[in-house]
This record gives C-alpha cells, structure tokens and sequence, in this order.
C-alpha cells in the first residue's frame, strides 16, 4: 500500500475514474492528502491534472471510484455540498465575479460557510495589502496577478480545510509568480493543507511536501521529498519521456 | 452609512405625498394613475429574474396572465371575494415561475432559455382560449367588482388605496429579499455562475427561487389587472404585452428596484403625454424607449443616481 493511503489522512481518494462524455480522462488515481500536508500534480498537458482537481471539487462527477474527506464520502456530492464541508478549489479560470468590486468578491467567499464576514476579510486584507488598496475596484480592472491574489483572498473566505489551487503562477507576469509562491508560503505555514496542479515545477518544488506524476490519467510516479530535494530534471523527464 | 440610513426613510413620504392623490383626479386619470400602481409589481418580478438574476426569461407575462385569471375564476366562478384572491394569484404566479425556470435548471441559457420562455408564455395564452368552461376562451370572462373585507371598490380612488398598500408591500419586501443572502446569491449568479457554484452556492435552488419570487409578485400584479380592467381575455397577455413590460425595465433600468418602479410610471404615462401628437404616439413612444436605451443604458434610475447616492441600490453592502 502507498504511504500515502494510510489512515488519518484528511482526504483519501481511491481508484477514481472520470471524464467527459465521450471522453475518459482519469483511469483510476490514488490520491491522499494528510493534514496541513502540500500535494502537488505535476504531469503535460492533457494528463488530467485539473480533471483531478474538478474531481475533488465536485465539479466533475466521477465516473468510478472513492473520495473520503473527514471521513465522510463525498464523491460524486454536488459542489456548494462539497464546498460547506471545507473544500475550496481556484480555478485556473480564477472565476471572479468580475463586476463586482474586491470587497464584494471576497464577502461572497464566505457566502455558504459564514463566519466573521469582516474579521475575515480583514485578515485577507492583512495578508494582502495590494487588495487593500484596491478594495473598491471592479476585479475586470485589475491584473491578472491581482485577480489570482482577488481569487486565492476570496477562497481563504470560505476558511478552508483542502484547499485546491489550479495552476496559481498560470499566466502571470515573474513579478506576480514570485508573490503568489510567497502567499503560498504563507498559507503552508499556517497549515492549510493543499492539492497544487503546477506547470512551473521550481515553484511546485520549492512548497510541495510531496508530489505525484500523472500520465494519461494514471499516477506513475509519487515522492515525498520532504527528506531531501528532487532532482528537477529527473521530473521533467519523467513527466515527458 | 448611518445618513443615509436617515435619508433612505424618506422614501416613506412618496406613498404619503400620493394619499390625497384621489381628491385632485377625475376617474379617467385615477385610472391610470392605477395602471402605473399595477405595473410596479409586473415590472419588479420581470427585474427579479431578468435584471438581478440575469436570466433571459421572457415568461412574465405568463405569470402576469396566470395572476390575472386565477383572481378572475376565483372571483366569477366561486363567489371568492377578490381581496382573497390576491395571495393565490401570487401563488399560481410563483408555481408558474418556478415551471417557467425549469429549463434553466437544465442548463438552458441565453437565446434558447429566451425562445422557450416565451414559448411558455405563448402555451398558456393557448390554455386560454381553448379551456372555455374556466376561462371563458378567446372572449375571455368579465371580472365581478372587487372587494376588499366586504366593501366593495365602486371607484377609481377606492382601488388606489389598494393598489398603493399591495405597491408599497411588494416594494418592501422585494427590497429584503435583494438585500438577504438570496439576492446576493442571485447577484453571484448573474455575474459567474460557475463561480457562485464554487463559493457554495447552490445555484438551482437559487435560480428556481428568483423565479417564483418574480412569478410571486407579477402573479400580485394580474391580480390587480383583473381588479383593475374587471375583463381578463386573452389578447391581454399576448407578445406585445410582453415587450411593454419589457419596456417597464430597459427604460426604469436593469437589476433596479427603483428603476421598476419609475419605469412603470414612466411606459404607463408617456401614451397618456403623447396623446396630443395624434397618430405619432406611438412613434414617440417608441423614440422614447430608444432615447432612453441609447442615452442611459441602465435606465433612468441610473440618472438618479447620479443626482445623489440615496438613490443607489444597495444590495450587497449590509
């Protein structure tokens, strides 16, 4: 058995199979995450990364297969139900609401899990000061680096337990990577456990407690490299060759 | 924004200024001075459902009928006086919102939520005018005098009262539900459904609720007709009826409580000012509706708007 199914995990997803109709994407992925732990999907495009991701999220029915978080099974669950339990996902779209200003965005994160709305958005603020700033901004005005930051802030909202982030650096100008690996950073250390699809593996590497591979819907390959660092160019030919 | 907490219960004189209206208006006037009361509601569900939730959903008028007739069957086949038809009428309205919103459950968007909307719309007025024994088919069925608690409104001035405290009700609560976590999910999902889906929002359950709330209020409004024209028929319900109420809300402005409201006024009375230019009404009318749609894209709330922040909606912030 992998390490990584063993119990006590936070989410432990067994043998999942999914896709499109017409079109199977995951051929059975294993795929746990322990508390506070920092999972990252590496894999080339089409290797069903963020089919996995949706997966988890819910907003991809599973075809087959098993997702337990808390211990309770949540696959095939609807979203907003998956949402409520503490399974927050960015998306690689980031869907913002984009006629609305920071502020509102982020008070519709905490929509479904309430809370202290402007304690929260406070502390997103603190963590953001960049948002701060532009707290009354229409998000479709800001750049893309802003709405991941807009993106990441709202999802913090829904004071997650998983959180599920999409390709975080896709797209963004070097300036914005390097903050968004920060906030990263940041949110590791405050022990929010993470499922990260990556394209730019330096960054994957540098927050990942472990990583997994993933080929034509399948795990070919998982690390944990706690113990020591991975050799880059290993992965990447393991992920293309 | 506690001053405009203040300023924003001023809005409590507008009714107020209205009480004495019957005093000053000949019966013709009164009229449609009610006809601008009725449209209020017809316009707010329409704005609901289209302006807030931001679903091409051209059914009002299906919930306008719906209203119309369930007061009026009530009322001429079962002796129920009309006051105590209004709550059903609200209700049948709601269920026919929520039968109209099932396409949108499916998924159905844009033109084609649009196209079977108002196929909707169009099944119903085939109801009508085949379902002879109830509706009294094409010539539709003449309306017993409405009453309220047992008196009945002879006047013109009588039903104002009536409409005004129904207007002022549907204004209010309206007002609550866009304010609640329900308009703000609506708010959501008109801007990223995919996203409000993301920040838990059950977004079906959301999209049925606007739709029988708009049906809840527009059903009010039918309610009002039949009390109003005493004669519901078929031909009141037909497409061109839906594109006035269209009109209620481009011209008052999209997604407005307050645009509902002006909007109402404004398409009501403007035939009634054209009256002079015989044979051009509606020619002006029409320039009317362009004028506004060009000039003032959200409608003429957004024009007050401007004049002073009271006038702003406030649906999100608390």
């Amino acid at each position: 058995m992998p390490e990584d199914l063993l119990p006590n995990q936070l989410l432990t997803a067994r043998g999942l199979e999914a896709g499109y109709p017409g079109k199977q994407i995951l051929f059975g992925v294993d795929l746990a995450v322990a508390p506070a732990e920092v999972v990252v999907l590496l894999g080339a495009n089409g290797s069903g990364k963020s089919t996995a991701l949706n997966t988890l999220s819910g907003f991809v029915r599973p075809w087959a297969g098993s997702i337990r978080f808390e211990g309770a099974e949540i696959a095939g669950r609807p979203p907003h139900r998956i949402f409520r339990r503490g399974i927050v996902q960015v998306s690689q779209a980031r869907d913002l609401f984009p006629d609305l200003t920071v502020e509102d965005n982020l008070r519709l994160g905490a929509w479904a899990r309430g809370g202290a709305v402007d304690a929260l958005a406070e502390d997103v603020f603190r963590s953001f000061p960049r948002l701060a700033e532009r707290r009354r901004q229409m998000v479709r005005l800001m750049s893309g680096g802003e709405q991941q930051m807009v993106a990441i802030g709202r999802a913090l909202m829904g004071r997650p337990k998983l959180l599920l982030l999409d390709e975080p650096s896709g797209g963004l100008a070097p300036v914005f990577v390097k903050e968004i690996a920060a906030i990263i950073a940041e949110l590791k250390r405050r022990a929010i456990a993470m499922v990260i699809v990556e394209q730019n593996i330096k960054l994957a590497l540098s927050i990942a407690d472990r990583f997994l591979i993933l080929r034509d819907g399948r795990v070919t390959q998982r690390q944990d490299i706690r113990a020591g660092a991975a050799d880059e160019q290993d992965i990447v030919r393991s992920i293309y060759l | 924004m506690p001053r405009l907490r203040v300023t924003r219960r001023l809005f409590w004189l507008v009714p107020l200024a209205l009480l004495p209206l019957p005093l000053y208006l000949d019966q013709y006037r009164q009229y449609v001075v009610n006809l601008m009361l009725m449209y209020v509601p017809v316009g707010i569900g329409f704005n609901v459902v289209v302006g807030n939730l931001g679903l091409l959903a051209f059914s009002n008028v299906a919930f306008f009928g719906i209203g119309a007739y369930t007061s009026g069957v009530l009322a001429l086949k079962l002796g129920v006086p009309w006051w105590l038809t209004i709550l059903p009428a609200g209700l049948m309205g709601a269920l026919a919102g929520c039968a109209a919103g099932i396409p949108a459950l499916r998924g159905v968007r844009l033109f084609y939520l649009a196209i079977m909307t108002l196929a909707f719309g169009e099944l119903l007025r085939w109801v009508y005018i085949r379902w002879v024994p109830v509706t009294g088919g094409s010539f539709g069925m003449s309306v017993p005098p409405p009453s309220v608690f047992g008196w009945t409104l002879e006047t013109e001035g009588h039903k104002f009262y009536v409409f005004l405290v129904l207007v002022v009700l549907m204004v209010v609560l309206t007002d609550r539900v866009l304010r609640s976590r329900f308009g703000r999910a609506f708010m959501a999902i008109k801007d990223n459904e995919l996203a409000a889906a993301a920040m838990g929002i059950p977004t079906d359950r959301y999209i049925l609720l606007a739709f029988a709330w708009g049906g809840f209020v527009v059903g009010i409004g039918g309610s009002m007709y039949a009390a109003l024209v005493g004669h519901v028929t078929p031909i009141a319900f037909d497409l061109t009826e839906l594109i006035l109420e269209f009109a209620v809300i481009m011209v008052g402005g999209l997604g407005s409580l307050l645009g509902s409201v002006i909007g109402a006024a404004v398409i009501t009375a403007a035939p009634e000012f054209f009256r002079e230019w015989l044979g051009f009404q509606e020619l002006l009318f029409g320039l009317l509706i362009i004028a506004v749609i060009l000039f003032l894209p959200r409608g003429l709330a957004s024009l007050l708007a401007r004049l002073h922040p009271v006038f702003v909606d406030r649906y999100y912030r608390d």
